[in-house]
């Protein structure tokens, strides 16, 4: 049984304070490296290869390699096993405390790891990734004599590890569904990276203020828009054109116009609805931010490269669940870099526009918990008329408070607070974190892109017809222009430092 | 004014509620309520029902998305005053 009695309920029992403990847990570890010791290093991180000359002379070193200077003596297959051991023991400890099965979990994790590690490797070929650009005298295309290339930069393993998935979750079904279902937990591995974000988020504080402060105005527009303006919208029109009873509009316009399937289970919750509605919208609220995180980012590199931050912002007011939009803005993140070297030679330092995507949706996270009890009063004395018998506590604000946010302004403030000291102080704490901040972030990212796909059924569409329908026509001629308007309002212009 | 527990679920298209020596069934959440109150009939001070519904109720993939559902409490007033 799984009930929350006490504000520390579920503290060792929800997958969302768990990607606290585990996030948290390694970047303490990271911060040994004040003492000097290097707890994190042995992280195995894929290195630039070109396939003519690995097939000439094969090395394990050539495709990945440990990510800090003290572990080089280790062999590459060492430093990728413990990379699995480290990961794999984490989130099983994790999966026991979840009451999940382990053995399974661990079996699907293990698919999943390979899987992602696979499309990371491939996806860092030169002819995928490398930009024809001049950076800084240098152009590294033309040094590797390559004949052709298709130019996607660091997006390029993100797409690999999209297609993995997808694949898994529509051409094999049946194992996705046996196999790995115990571990395609995307939004687990999603907030997990999340707390490793914050020290990507401290570092930023400290180059830009200006821009963190710009974040939070933006993220407080798109809550009062997602809330006060997108969400009586669709209400409205799912009662009057749809047709629509009220619970299930309110269930719905929440999935759609708030924080997707997070926000259809909680307002479902404040309303008291059938638990059978939350279940339903939610499955389409996950397709549709698969389909967006396909979309989304290509469309807005394509048509809309000169205007990063604003593009980082609008997703996040667009694309629903946490793992969708963090991935869509890691994608983002990548392909615009890719497109704005190949256009001007310039390069932006990455990070800047999946910040922009992440903080938004936060801001709209932060809130669904007073959204749902102002919800919750309203339906009790308007809708049922019962303020007399029924009463709401203020302890479910709490309940429902997303709790990885905790963890990523800890790690950001923890950053903060060392890196501010001394410039001495900064570059040794960075010799740990941007291990964290690196590659072990990237590989949750990349973890979250294979496990969204794995399950991903665009079939289960077929008999959503009227809530499916909904959630297209909101999303194409409310939502993804008012959050592009409401973005280029704030963040016109701006674009991310170049990288040194 | 005395306080009962009872922890709330929804399977196969009905709403229960389970504590102690009760266990109510309905396929509305409004005629599980009223099954409580017709329970309580024993009870001549007001009783305050505090519901707390069961997670493991739903579906486990949805759990990664919001750890819960709802907690509410349900006001049984006196014998007496019952409509």
């Amino acid at each position: 049984m799984t009930t929350n009695r006490r504000w520390h309920s579920g503290m060792f029992g929800t997958e969302d304070w768990w990607s606290v403990w585990i996030g948290l847990a390694i970047f303490a570890a990271s911060l040994a490296s004040l003492a000097g010791v290097d707890l994190v290093g042995w992280m195995a991180r894929p290195r630039p290869w070109e396939w003519t000359n690995l097939s000439s002379e094969f090395a394990w070193s050539k495709l990945f390699a440990p990510a800090s200077a003290g572990y080089a003596s280790w062999h590459p297959l060492v430093s990728w096993a413990a990379t699995y051991f480290v990961f794999t023991a984490l989130f099983a400890t994790g999966a026991r405390f979840l009451r999940l099965d382990v053995r399974r979990f661990v079996i699907g994790f293990t698919v999943l790891f390979v899987v992602t590690w696979a499309a990371w490797v491939v996806g860092n070929e030169l002819h995928l990734t490398i930009v024809d650009a001049a950076v800084d005298g240098r152009n590294r295309y033309a040094e590797a004599q390559l004949s052709w290339g298709l130019q996607l930069g660091e997006g390029a393993p993100y797409l690999l590890a999209l297609i993995a998935g997808l694949v898994l979750g529509n051409f094999a079904k049946g194992f996705a569904a046996t196999r790995l279902a115990e571990a395609a937990r995307p939004e687990w591995y999603i907030k997990t990276a999340i707390v490793f974000l914050g020290v990507n988020l401290g570092a930023q504080t400290i180059e830009a203020s200006g821009f963190a402060v710009d974040l939070v105005l933006t993220g407080a527009a798109a809550t009062f828009v997602a809330y006060l303006f997108f969400w009586p919208i669709v209400y409205a029109v799912a009662r009057k054109w749809f047709g629509f009873k009220r619970d299930v509009a309110a269930v719905v316009a929440s999935g759609i116009s708030v924080c997707g399937a997070s926000a259809a289970i909680a307002t479902a919750g404040a309303i008291r609805a059938k638990p059978v509605i939350p279940v339903t919208v939610s499955m389409v609220v996950v397709i549709f931010a698969m389909l967006e995180l396909i979309v989304l980012p290509g469309l807005y590199t394509a048509f809309l490269p000169d205007q990063p931050i604003v593009n980082g912002a609008a997703l996040g007011m667009t694309v629903k669940t946490d793992g969708a939009d963090a991935a869509a803005g890691a994608l983002l993140d990548e392909l615009m870099i890719a497109r704005h070297l190949q256009l001007t030679g310039e390069q932006w330092q990455t990070g800047w526009i999946l910040s922009a995507a992440l903080l938004t949706k936060i801001w709209i996270d932060v809130f669904i918990g007073i959204w749902a009890f102002v919800l919750a009063i309203v339906w009790i004395r308007n809708v049922e008329k019962r303020a007399d018998a029924v009463q709401v506590s203020p302890m479910e604000i709490w309940f429902r408070f997303p709790k990885f946010v905790f963890g990523y302004f800890v790690a950001w403030g923890v950053y903060f607070l060392l890196a501010t000291q001394s410039e001495a102080l900064a570059a040794t704490l960075d010799t740990g974190t941007a291990v964290v901040a690196g590659p072990m972030r990237t590989m949750l990212f990349m973890l979250t892109f294979v496990a969204m796909g794995a399950m991903t059924n665009f079939a289960k569409l077929k008999g959503m017809g009227k809530i499916a329908l909904l959630y297209g026509l909101a999303l194409v001629v409310v939502i993804a222009p008012i959050a592009y308007a409401v973005a280029y309002l704030f963040h016109r212009g701006i674009t991310p430092p170049l990288a040194p | 004014m005395s306080v009962r527990e009872l922890v709330l679920s929804y399977a196969r298209g009905r709403w229960h509620a389970r504590g102690g020596e009760v266990d109510l069934v309905h396929r509305e959440l409004r005629g599980l309520e009223g099954l409580i109150e017709a329970h309580m009939t024993s009870e001549a001070a007001p009783v305050e029902v505090r519901l707390q519904f069961d997670m493991s109720a739903l579906p486990r993939w949805l759990h990664q998305y919001h750890g819960h559902y709802c907690n509410y409490t349900l006001r049984v007033p006196p014998r007496g005053m019952r409509a």
